[in-house]
């Protein structure tokens, strides 16, 4: 009986959105709460990206946002507020916790949804046919970066996460690798996000002796580690994960405690010689008066490009259409962040990770 | 050995902010019995306006460092001590003679309307002081690599914690914040100007708060407008420590909570370090149910 | 008069418990998302009111009370992804968790005095979310939590919609209003009454205050733990950052802003500390900062609580016949 009533409910959504030619796009970001930087963000991009999509003429699209507040009970509110909004697709959310929170929701709803910045391996391990994300996951991050370390040739390194289900994830993906190889952890523990001060954590990592740090955490705590790391003289190589990918980074540290810093991420769209890149990036400065900061921004872009690109491909707002599209009939789509495949369980295809490096004048050098 | 030396600086350092933090809640507990919850709002708004004041008359290129940071302490002191004052006015003011925690309500709801307001005014992303204003000099303490500016703020946030001292203790103005404190009714009765008292109350603690914001944002450069929320939950539970309404004790209560945090990250768990310091608190507590110097030593002056 | 008077308070709970069926006509765009909303403005009211017993009756200032619901929500978690016990049976063993945690909190700390007390249970709550983000005993699952939890099922119907939801958190919602309704009549509430506003006098009087509070904390404890197994049921997955420090102020708010001691001026005080923020949803980012403008606002204009509770009245001719 549901089932029909939902088919029913769906067929309707899909002959009255088609009949306007106007498709509603859901975003559900973290317009308040502590990662409302990273959210508004994602709403200005998402946006632009529509206007100008909607201005080449074609299938129109309304972007229609609600806030997840970066916290698993309002995600599910705005999950559910989202569903009802005859929207074919959600784009979002940020973090992993967040959009677990919202996702059998969405796929109790037959509503694609396109996360932007959740690593968590198992999000895509459940088996939900609705289900995609245009970044990476962590274990391939845990990967690269057992990688550079070896390639580093640090025998002995510290790992630091922040407690997060992301960053912790990752420290211990990378950890299990790294002792695989031999090579000797000799310090792993978590600070607290949101402070100012790191210095105790900083002099017991120095008295552990490494020779190099990987850091799993953001890139605010990143930047006032590297500052306090010169302040106290000490020179140890850093590397760190994808979530210190953000130019604020090296405004909090300075860019001669910046320099020399490393870290993995998907390749900023600034490296993207790419026409759709550099156009985009033109027409964000014009319009919002300032580079697009986060990574983690431009991929929700991503995901809105692939939800477009889903409903034009498949000539349809039937979701179980646009899912098998994605899956299989679209082949390398051109966005921002470089072309785009996704496998069978919603996973980007493709090495995305890539070390990056800061030099003296605090660019972002890729390796 | 040489470890600890330097947590222990690591520590004081950190807890000389949440002593200067501290005090504002601990005038305003003395006087009114109220826990300011949006006391450290008023800590983001000095690193915020700081941050303001410094770019937008670019102090430091007209009259040096030294004086610049001399001349922004004053006005943010100032400004926030008018915000305190105001808020006072309008969100506590109306509640004097009604239950106690309803103006802790009244100051929650304060917290959060200043927190988005600020977020509002500057936006969600972190803002970054300039990096050039304060010399990042080292200094060798028996072969120990310890920054000179960690030295700096301990300095001066007991300067700060002094004069304050000096100020209730010997004037006219803090005899009557202390009479205030121990009956309000009596001081009326002695001719003591009690609203007087507690506007100038709510004006030194803001004021204290701002100096620490401003403080914060020279030395660690990142601030957003969430910082207040830890930085004031801390400074609470130090002063609370050292026994809500003294003085001395949330000076104490500040750097011990701030030693204590160092010391459980250097040899215990960092990743435990807040419940460990929770833990002592609890157990201190238990032992002295009215924290380590209990309240208002001033009584026994 | 009186019949008059139940008469409406009958049709406004008809009225309440048809909800989900005319929101469908109301708003047939967005029912599930505003079922949904009504249904956490129910485990907060429920919540509350397990608040109002210690904070509103016994008087004693905790603000740490997401403590008790994080322990009864992993234990319902933990019961139900481990050992495949039902969610609704388990929720009995999470409360009583959450009341033999509470119980050893409180006897060190119990006869701490008003604010030392507050620190104490906000430090309780943060040490606590502290050692479920570091998994301890390695059963809590970290900073990922616990997810997969089943829905819960009544006689063999899964309960899995907004508006199933709804009638069971509701319907445990007044089971909590007809109980402690009744204990604020008995000898219990009472004592509460007296030692709240004269603990010195109840004392004298031959009342054990610390063993009256211990009950009152233990009871409220016990009544969260089985909130947040309930909570667990509705969201599937838990993690340590639903039980922060934040949530423990949000239920303190709502205790004092509603009224503290008065169950009715408490779920009034629910629906506006959490509905309130989704009516401003439409203010984008600036709604947190209008929902902080009207607490202060509601607070300096109605300075007792939005219902304050009445004292207390005796029918004197009836107790006169009683004692006869």
């Amino acid at each position: 009986m549901n089932k029909i009533l939902g088919v029913l409910l769906a067929l309707s959504i899909a002959s009255a959105a088609f009949a306007a030619d106007t498709v509603r796009i859901g975003l559900m970001a973290p317009l308040t709460g502590p990662w409302a930087s990273e959210g508004q963000e994602m709403k200005q991009i998402v946006e632009l990206l529509a206007d100008q999509l909607n201005a080449k003429g074609g299938t129109q699209f309304e972007i229609v946002a609600e806030d997840d507040a970066g916290d698993p009970r309002t995600a599910s509110l705005a999950a559910q507020r989202l569903s009802t909004k005859n929207v074919v697709a959600v784009v979002g959310t940020y973090g992993s916790s967040i959009t677990e929170a919202s996702q059998s929701i969405y796929d109790e709803s037959e509503i694609i949804q396109i996360a932007t910045g959740s690593t968590a391996v198992r999000l895509t391990e459940k088996g939900l046919n609705f289900f995609f994300r245009t970044c990476p996951r962590d274990d391939e991050q845990g990967r690269v970066a057992a990688k550079t370390i070896m390639s580093n040739g640090w025998k002995k390194v510290a790992i630091l996460h922040d407690n997060t289900s992301y960053a912790k994830g990752l420290a211990e993906e990378a950890e299990g690798l790294l002792k695989k190889e031999g090579v000797e952890v000799v310090f792993f523990d978590a600070l607290t996000p949101g402070e100012r001060d790191y210095a105790a954590i900083i002099t017991k990592i120095k008295s552990a002796g490494p020779d190099g740090v990987f850091f799993t955490g953001y890139y605010p705590e990143a930047g006032l580690i590297l500052r306090q790391k010169m302040d106290m003289g000490w020179n140890v190589p850093f590397l760190g994960g994808d979530a210190t990918n953000n130019p604020d980074l090296v405004k909090i540290a300075g860019e001669k405690a910046a320099e020399g810093y490393m870290f993995l991420s998907p390749p900023v769209p600034q490296d993207l010689t790419t026409e759709a890149a550099t156009s985009f990036i033109n027409a964000y400065k014009a319009k919002y008066n300032s580079e697009p900061g986060s990574i983690w921004a431009v991929l929700a872009g991503d995901a809105f490009l692939v939800a477009a690109e889903g409903v034009n491909g498949a000539g349809s707002t039937d979701t179980t259409k646009v899912a098998e599209y994605l899956k299989a009939g679209m082949k390398d789509f051109p966005a921002l962040t470089g072309s785009i495949n996704f496998d069978n369980k919603g996973d980007r295809i493709g090495d995305l990770y890539k070390v990056y490096k800061v030099d003296g004048a605090g660019k972002f050098i890729m390796q | 050995m040489e470890e600890f030396v330097q947590q222990l600086t690591n520590g004081l350092a950190v807890g000389s902010i949440y002593a200067l933090i501290a005090l504002g809640y601990t005038m305003v507990y003395g006087v009114l019995k109220l826990i300011n919850f949006a006391h450290g709002d008023l800590f983001t708004l000095g690193a915020y306006l700081g941050l303001t004041l410094l770019t937008s008359f670019s102090l430091q290129d007209k009259m040096g460092p030294l004086a610049a940071v001399g001349l922004l302490a004053i006005m943010v002191m100032g400004l926030v001590a008018l915000i305190g004052a105001l808020l006072d006015r309008v969100a506590y003011k109306p509640l004097r003679d009604s239950p106690r925690l309803s103006a802790v309500v009244s100051a929650l709801g304060a917290s959060i309307f200043l927190q988005n307001t600020v977020m509002l005014i500057y936006g969600a992303r972190f803002r970054v002081y300039p990096q050039d204003i304060l010399p990042r000099t080292v200094i060798d303490f028996f072969g120990m690599p310890i920054p000179l500016m960690r030295i700096l703020i301990l300095l001066v946030s007991l300067a700060m914690m002094v004069a304050l001292y000096t100020f209730i203790q010997k004037t006219r103005i803090g005899t009557a914040i202390r009479a205030a404190a121990i009956d309000q009714g009596a001081a009326r009765l002695m001719g003591i100007n009690v609203d007087r008292v507690i506007l100038i109350v709510f004006m030194v603690g803001p004021a204290l708060g701002g100096a620490a914001g401003l403080m914060v944002g020279l030395y660690y450069g990142q601030i957003n407008f969430t910082m207040g929320w830890v930085y004031g939950l801390k400074a609470f539970t130090a002063a609370i420590l050292g026994g809500i309404g003294n003085i001395p004790g949330a000076m104490l209560g500040g750097l011990l909570l701030g030693v204590m945090e160092a010391l459980g990250a250097a040899y215990i768990s960092i990743a435990w370090k807040d419940a460990i310091a929770f833990m002592v608190l609890i157990l201190i507590l238990i032992v002295r149910p009215k924290g380590i110097l209990g309240e208002r030593v001033a009584e026994k002056i | 008069m009186m019949t008059k008077k139940k008469g409406l308070a009958a049709i406004g709970v008809l009225i309440f418990a048809t909800f989900p069926l005319w929101m469908k006509y109301v708003r047939p765009d967005d029912v599930r998302y505003w079922v949904d909303v009504i249904n956490n403005v129910g485990l907060y009211a429920i919540l509350a009111l397990s608040l109002n017993v210690i904070l509103g009756d016994a008087g004693m200032y905790n603000m740490g009370h997401a403590a008790f619901y994080a322990v009864g929500a992993y234990t319902g978690a933990i019961l139900n992804t481990q050992l495949g016990v039902p969610i609704l049976l388990a929720l009995p063993v999470a409360g009583i968790t959450a009341g033999i945690f509470s119980a050893i909190i409180a006897r060190p700390v119990i006869h701490l005095r008003g604010d030392y007390l507050l620190i104490v249970t906000v430090g309780v709550g943060e040490i606590l979310r502290i050692a479920l983000i570091n998994d301890v005993f390695g059963i809590t699952g970290g900073p990922n939590g616990i997810f997969g939890i089943a829905r819960p099922e009544f006689f063999g119907f899964k309960i899995k919609r907004p508006d199933h939801f709804f009638y069971l958190i509701w319907g445990f919602a007044a089971l909590t209003l007809f109980l402690f309704n009744r204990l604020k009549q008995s000898r219990f509430g009472r004592a509460l009454d007296y030692l709240r506003e004269d603990a010195v006098a109840a004392e004298g009087s031959g009342i054990n205050t610390d063993r009256y509070r211990l009950l009152a904390f233990l009871l409220g404890a016990t009544w969260a733990g089985m909130t947040g197994s309930l909570f667990a049921a509705k969201m599937t997955i838990i993690s340590p950052e639903s039980f922060s420090f934040w949530e423990s102020v949000v239920i303190f708010m709502i205790v004092i802003l509603g009224g503290s001691g008065n169950m009715a001026g408490v779920i009034l005080g629910t629906f506006i500390v959490i509905a309130l923020p989704e009516v401003f949803r439409d203010f984008a980012s600036a709604r947190m900062l209008i929902f902080g403008l009207a607490m202060m606002v509601m607070m300096v204009f109605r300075t007792q609580g939005l219902l304050p509770p009445k004292p207390r009245k005796f029918n004197l001719p009836k107790l006169a016949e009683e004692g006869e």
